[in-house]
């Protein structure tokens, strides 16, 4: 998901509100060793820690929530990262993978220089023979790769994939390296490897490609499909706190129904857990939905009634069109003639496995208890049918009442940056401008009627559509935060791919990527860096972080934005003129924050000597509520400014009709090329459906792979703290098991800790099983940890096998969406 | 002076371990010497399984058994109700972890639960058994209350984080890291925890705010039955399922 | 009587080979203590963390304590006919301590900062006095040797030996008794069982090595020390054993019986076949050869029994200090319902050297010192 692709047009004219004018603060704490927050307020202020100790401001790594963190610094060493105090999203808190920082910083295995491959040879096991090479010797042989190229006029075979990119010093900067240097390929992200799928069902719906804000404090019912909220759902540090709230503090207690395919802690902590069969979430949500209608909970100040009040909704009978007057939704009626109406809880329940009492008691909870969210992201959607499955659950929010509303959901507004110091149209040529390049599809056909038209991305495409040299053979590639030989399914065909290419890889650490790459280019660890980040979806209202660096950097690195910025300086003619201009990302920085000078945030940053010692910018509230089915605008003491149709159209709804589409328009537009290319039917293609999930794999069990507390992003790889409490649930320290069912063990001769053989028609992996009654009898679960090739002494040989070995590389002809959870594999006994 | 004590609210607590972690970092632990460590526990039958959790720190019992069985006399109990070990006075004879009905000991030579071992990449300096460049602040480190990287040979385990909490001010009733006169002197572990499911107090203060949830609440202790009188208390709900021990509540 | 001089050869022997065995096995153990500390043990901090070499420890501790007491029934309680054994007795004590001392000095973490347990006066820590009374009781058995080999008066300090075994045996059955959090350990019984356990491996070990002084031959020894084997040291044997199974047999079935968390662990011990052995070949069986009068007088089978007791007492000893750390103490689902543990090779070396070190003692006592003597 792409950041600084959401709209960056809402800005807000607040008065300057002239709060402390903080002096400039020596920020990184270079001269003295004494450094605290600088308070606004002396007294309200905390004594800071130990004389000596010096506290710097830098935003957490381990995954995409951005919590704000305190650095402690003594004696020259990085050893305590706490969450800060004043920032919304951490609130003095961390999650688990927050305290590994230093651990990250300090890694032995750390790249401390520029290397070059020496090894031609390039495997799995083949040594790269790196040798150390200078800044200028690196840069420059890129450079005259990259140069060499663009003359031969076959720019486009040069891609740049990223995955965690953060903000615009950084993945920011790619978009406009790519359009001056002539490459679709640059840059590719990694959206579809991530959850892609949900963001389709929202911009199918609601006219959003995003995903949701939300105000879950507020709600008093919440419904999650497939979500591990208490273990890898984010923001999950601002969610763990939440849950401390809603379920310890409030009144009324904020009620919780969880559905997943195991047990874990967000099954056990909630009020009902439910074991749903994997890829019928669709299911359950349109029964629940079934239910609303046919018993009459559905929110009519949002939706809509009945002309005469009576309800007319009743399983198995179609209902007239003109008998219901819609508010804020399209397509109801037909969506019920359609579908609804026979997807009764008894229906689901012979699909889902889930019980029909426990369905009925379920979507009467949701229907009748108001604020109520459902939500959802891989767990229901990393399937064939994911698009569907998210549609249905989105499509309960629009049934309550929940969009935009207090204790519901709503989308988050975007960074409010300062321009650039130059401007990339001024810079391009000819090429730039026209070339050829610009009749090349993208490598991963993304947005071709023969690949992945209405996608965003196809990173898990793009290794084997070189390989196979379709739509045409890469010549050089670069990675940025990604790691797709071995986090993309079925990674053994990157392997091959990368082979052919010269691969650049621009990571801190020894990745796989690193193993067949051919220049390393490493970036700081992040307490090393001074990198901007705007955030990640949260409670809607903007806000942008800046990491400051906690220690200079310990070996000869580089900060990946500054490596472009140096390598754009390298290249021939009016693009190395704009990188010139461009300086570094200390200029790009400056530069961002100066739109704080005319629009302080609410803890009073106002420049970026502020900023920094801050470490946010934030300014609430989220500019928009909806109230019993009207629409309001903040207008500086409250939502109390009404939003005609038209302004809830452009601004909150941007669908065809400005309404919540049942019936969605987006999808009716491309209608001729989903049904040629799916075999959907046109009739209901646009509307939440159930259909069958398509498992590839050849064996009799479901696999599915999620993350646990402790998954920093496959940089938790390398760290014994890390590895040591992956999956307490099973006891996984040193490594993590497969959890079996033990009448499905039994049936298979598998013990309690037996090695076992997970096979599927990609691969085979050897794991040790755990046998656990709260997994489905056909299920296995397998935490997608370990297996690591590469990336360090820790991480290198542990096992168990990485389940992408045995993942099917199927994605979403739709969204793009890589389906990670719906190979059916075999297990027996190794 | 106060009695240090703490409360944990199971209701609240989503076993996410940023205890534990956060714990690691704050003294330098290896991995799988879990100072604090979250236990999960699960019974019954599909599709009725009940899974558990129950974060686990040193109890800083008010009748150690700990302490008593030490020949040396390196554990000890301070005039603050925190029980510490002296590592210059501990021999590695491992009765106190032998002794301890919580499991909550770590001897420092164990065999390294997670290869290659930490204690040969970042070696020691004789005084600590190692030495890593994320080392805590020299000024904290301790060996007398054995806060800090142990030597070889000697038991280790929860300190309160006694090197913050003894430089509370004097007298208050509870160290809370939302309060910024406090929150440099709250254990790591309390600090850290999200759902703010622990708190940290002094049992001895009628104000402090552990005393309240524990009344409230109907906090708990562990394995009254042995009589050692934890000063770590459980909240589950309202419910107080546990029977109080004669001995610990004062009736006997 | 003085010794025959066919009994020269044999402590020679055993003297070079515990010599030879001593070097080797401390060796090796002293290089992997050195290379991994006490990593090389498979000791750790999940729960059992007594392991061979305590058990060693005590085992050798206690067999010194219990040959004390046997040497108390001459030289305290006035019982002539055990005269025979009581020098032998008492060097063998000093022996088996010094061998069991060298296990646990292997063992502990830090062991030259444990001489300030003398003066910490932990009094309420079993560990202290133990220290204390074998310091008392080393000091003791040196100083009675000493007067014996001399033939100064020793029945003063003889009764304090007798104390400080008594003592020894009480509070090391106290270090496992007293833990209430360990069901599978706490009792009043356990320091009881101890005693008894104590005294029958006295009376085991001076019945083995004696013969092993005399290379097995039981003509080769004096007549009145053979006449004691089959007479009544012979039967205290045979009432002893019977004591102890009657223990035993407590134990184990209040143990299999009881529902109380804790005590599955006799579940798992009962099942294993060295168990068997101990009952049956350990104890059953001895007690039936030195019950009937005809195998009693037998010197074959007083050896047989004897050292069926031994390795039987030895079995007991492991079960025992490994019994009660097998069930993990709030470890959650880091750790299986019951722990599992074998020792190191370190661990087997540690216990081989302090056998091979006791027997050099021995051995060299047997050479020098005419442990025959009266």
């Amino acid at each position: 998901m792409t950041i600084h692709d959401i709209r960056t047009s809402r800005r807000r004219f607040l008065q300057a509100t002239g709060l402390a004018g903080a002096a400039a603060t020596d920020v990184l704490g270079l001269g003295a060793g004494l450094k605290a927050l600088a308070p606004a307020d002396a007294k309200a202020q905390a004594p800071a820690a130990a004389a000596g100790t010096k506290i710097t401001k830098s935003i957490c790594h381990q995954c995409p929530a951005r919590c704000g963190i305190d650095v402690y610094t003594s004696n020259g060493r990085v050893h305590a990262i706490h969450g800060s105090t004043d920032h919304p999203i951490s609130n003095g808190k961390l999650c688990p993978k927050g305290p590994l920082g230093s651990y990250i910083l300090y890694d032995p295995d750390r790249f401390k220089q520029p290397m070059k491959r020496t090894n031609p040879k390039k495997g799995r096991n083949e040594d790269p023979k790196f040798v150390p090479i200078s800044w200028n010797e690196a840069l420059d042989t890129v450079a005259v790769r990259l140069n060499g190229l663009r003359e031969k006029g076959e720019s486009h075979r040069f891609a740049l994939c990223y995955g965690r990119g953060w903000g615009a010093s950084c993945a920011g900067l790619l978009g406009t390296f790519g359009s001056l240097y002539g490459s679709p390929n640059a840059p590719i992200g990694h959206s579809s490897m991530c959850s892609d799928s949900s963001i389709f069902s929202k911009k199918s719906t609601d006219g959003n490609g995003s995903y949701n804000a939300y105000d879950y404090r507020n709600a008093n019912y919440l419904l999650m499909f497939g979500c591990g909220f208490l273990e890898a759902f984010r923001p999950y540090n601002n969610n763990m706190q939440v849950w401390g709230y809603i379920r310890g503090e409030k009144t009324p207690k904020t009620r919780v129904t969880a559905v997943d395919v195991h047990v874990n802690t967000t099954l056990s902590a909630a009020d009902r857990g439910l074991l749903i069969k994997p890829g019928t979430d669709g299911a359950l949500a349109l029964a629940i939905a079934h239910v609303i209608l046919s018993e009459g909970l559905w929110e009519r100040s949002f939706v809509g009634d009945f002309k005469d009040g009576t309800n007319k909704f009743r399983a198995g009978q179609a209902v007239n069109a003109d008998d219901f007057s819609e508010k804020w939704v399209k397509g109801l009626v037909e969506w019920w003639n359609i579908e609804l109406k026979d997807r009764t809880p008894k229906w689901a329940a012979g699909i889902t496995t889930i019980p029909e009492r426990d369905i009925l008691a379920t979507a009467r909870e949701f229907g009748s208890t108001r604020p109520a969210i459902a939500l959802f992201e891989r767990g229901a959607h990393a399937h064939s049918n994911g698009i569907y499955n998210g549609m249905a659950i989105h499509s309960l929010n629009a049934l309550v009442g929940s969009l935009f509303a207090k204790g519901g959901l709503m989308y988050q507004m975007g960074p409010v940056y300062g321009p650039l110091p130059v401007t990339a149209d001024d810079y391009m040529d000819d090429w730039a401008k026209g070339g050829a390049w610009k009749n090349q599809p993208r490598i991963d056909l993304k947005g071709h009627a023969d690949g992945y038209l209405m996608a965003n991305n196809m990173l898990q495409e793009v290794g084997p559509n070189s390989k196979a040299g379709k739509p045409y053979k890469l010549d050089t590639i670069m990675f940025y935060l990604t790691n797709p030989v071995w986090t993309a399914p079925n990674g053994q065909v990157w392997e091959e791919a990368l082979k052919e290419l010269f691969v650049i890889e621009t990571s801190p650490f020894p990745s796989e990527t690193a193993v067949f790459a051919d220049i390393i280019l490493p970036d700081h660890t992040y307490l090393e860096r001074m990198q901007d980040a705007p955030t990640y979806p949260f409670q809607g209202y903007p806000m942008m972080q800046l990491r400051m660096p906690a220690i200079k950097p310990l070996y000869d690195t580089k900060y990946f934005g500054d490596t472009m910025i140096e390598l754009g300086k390298r290249m021939k003619g009016r693009m190395g003129e704009y990188y010139k201009a461009l300086k570094d990302t200390d200029n790009v920085i400056r530069h961002l924050a100066k739109a704080f000078e005319k629009n302080p945030g609410d803890n009073g940053v106002n420049s970026f000597e502020t900023w920094a010692e801050k470490g946010v910018w934030y300014k609430k509230p989220y500019l928009w509520q909806q109230r019993n089915g009207e629409f309001f605008e903040w207008d500086g003491k409250a939502y109390a400014k009404p939003m005609s149709a038209e302004d809830v159209g452009k601004k909150l709804l941007p669908t065809p009709s400005g309404k919540f589409e049942f019936r969605s328009g987006y999808l009716e537009k491309n209608a001729d090329w989903i049904a040629s290319k799916t075999g959907r039917s046109k009739a209901k293609l646009m509307f939440p459906h159930w259909e069958e999930p398509k498992n590839p794999g050849g064996g009799d069990l479901y696999l599915v792979t999620p993350k646990t507390a402790m998954h920093a992003e496959g940089r938790s790889g390398n760290l014994p703290v890390a590895i040591a409490h992956m999956q307490p649930t099973m006891g996984g320290r040193d490594t993590v098991y497969v959890e079996v069912n033990p009448l499905t063990a039994k049936a298979k001769g598998i013990t309690n800790g037996a090695k076992v053989k997970i096979k599927s028609s990609v691969g085979v992996i050897e794991v040790y099983a755990r046998l656990f009654e709260g997994v489905r009898p056909d299920t296995l679960v397998l935490p997608m940890e370990h297996g690591h090739w590469a990336h360090g002494r820790w991480a290198k040989g542990r096992g168990p096998g990485h389940s992408g070995d045995v993942t099917v590389n199927q994605s979403d002809r739709i969204t793009g969406q890589c389906l990670y959870y719906t190979t059916k594999v075999s297990i027996e006994r190794a | 002076m106060a009695k240090w004590g703490m409360v944990i609210d199971l209701e609240k607590c989503t076993g996410c371990q940023a205890c534990s972690t956060a714990c690691a970092m704050e003294n330098n632990r290896l991995p799988g010497e879990s100072w604090q460590d979250v236990l999960f526990y699960h019974e019954g039958k599909y599709p009725n399984v009940k899974m558990s959790w129950l974060p686990r720190p040193c109890m800083h019992c008010e009748n150690p058994s700990c302490v008593t069985v030490c020949p040396t006399k390196a554990t000890y109990k301070t005039a603050d109700g925190v029980v510490l070990v002296d590592w210059n006075k501990c021999i590695g004879c491992k009765y106190c972890m032998i002794a301890c009905p919580y499991g909550v000991r770590f001897y420092s030579d164990d065999k390294a639960i997670i290869e290659p071992d930490l204690r040969k990449v970042f070696a020691g300096d004789g005084k600590r058994s190692w030495n890593p460049p994320y080392r805590m602040a020299d000024a904290s480190e301790d060996a007398t209350r054995g806060i800090g990287i142990q030597p070889r040979g000697v038991v280790s385990k929860c300190t309160f984080c006694y090197h913050k909490i003894s430089k509370a001010p004097k007298g208050v009733a509870d160290l809370d890291e939302d309060n910024p006169q406090t929150k440099e002197h709250t254990p790591s572990c309390v600090r850290v925890c999200a759902p703010k499911a622990r708190y940290f107090g002094d049992l001895d203060n009628p104000d402090s705010r552990v005393n309240q949830l524990i009344a409230d609440k109907g906090g708990v202790r562990l394995k009254e039955e042995t009589g050692n009188k934890p000063q770590v208390y459980y909240l589950s709900g309202g419910g107080s399922p546990v029977v109080p021990g004669a001995r610990s509540s004062g009736k006997a | 009587m003085t010794t025959s001089s066919m009994s020269i050869a044999r402590p020679n022997t055993v003297l070079v080979i515990a010599a030879i065995g001593l070097v080797v096995t401390l060796g090796m153990a002293g290089m992997n203590l050195m290379a991994q500390g006490h990593a090389a043990f498979n000791t750790n901090s999940v729960g059992i963390s007594w392991g061979l070499p305590i058990v060693t420890y005590d085992y050798f501790l206690l067999t010194s304590t219990g040959l004390t007491l046997v040497a108390s029934l001459p030289l305290v309680f006035e019982l002539k006919s055990f005269q025979p054994v009581a020098k032998r007795c008492v060097w063998l004590a000093i022996a088996g301590l010094v061998g069991g001392v060298s296990s646990l000095a292997l063992e502990l973490g830090s062991p030259i900062k444990a001489i300030s347990i003398i003066w910490t006066f932990q009094t309420g820590s079993p560990l202290f006095w133990k220290v204390l009374f074998v310091l008392a009781h080393f000091v003791l058995l040196v100083v009675l040797f000493a007067r014996m080999r001399g033939g100064g008066p020793v029945r003063g300090i003889a009764a304090a030996q007798f104390v400080a075994a008594l003592g020894i045996a009480l509070i090391a059955g106290a270090v496992y008794g007293m833990m209430a959090m360990r069901p599978f350990w706490f009792g009043g019984d356990v320091p009881v069982a101890f005693l008894i356990e104590s005294f029958l491996g006295g009376l085991a070990f001076i019945i083995f090595f004696s013969y092993l002084a005399h290379g097995f031959n039981a003509q080769a020894m004096p007549a009145d020390l053979r006449g004691l084997f089959g007479g009544a040291l012979g039967a205290t044997f045979a009432v002893v054993i019977a004591l102890h199974a009657a223990f035993v047999g407590a134990r184990v079935v209040t143990g299999l019986w009881s529902n109380a968390e804790g005590l599955e662990v006799w579940g798992y011990i009962s099942s294993r076949p060295l168990f068997h052995v101990e009952i049956w070949l350990g104890i059953a069986l001895p007690l039936v050869l030195m019950g009937s009068r005809g195998t009693r007088q037998n010197p074959t089978m007083q050896i047989a029994a004897a050292v069926l007791v031994m390795i039987s007492l030895l079995i007991s000893r492991y079960d025992f200090i490994i019994g009660g750390q097998m069930v993990p103490l709030f470890k959650g689902s880091w750790a299986p319902s019951l722990l599992a543990y074998v020792p190191s090779t370190t661990e087997w070396l540690v216990f081989l050297a302090a056998i091979f070190l006791a027997n050099v003692v021995n051995a060299y006592g047997e050479w020098k010192f005419d442990l025959d003597g009266r």
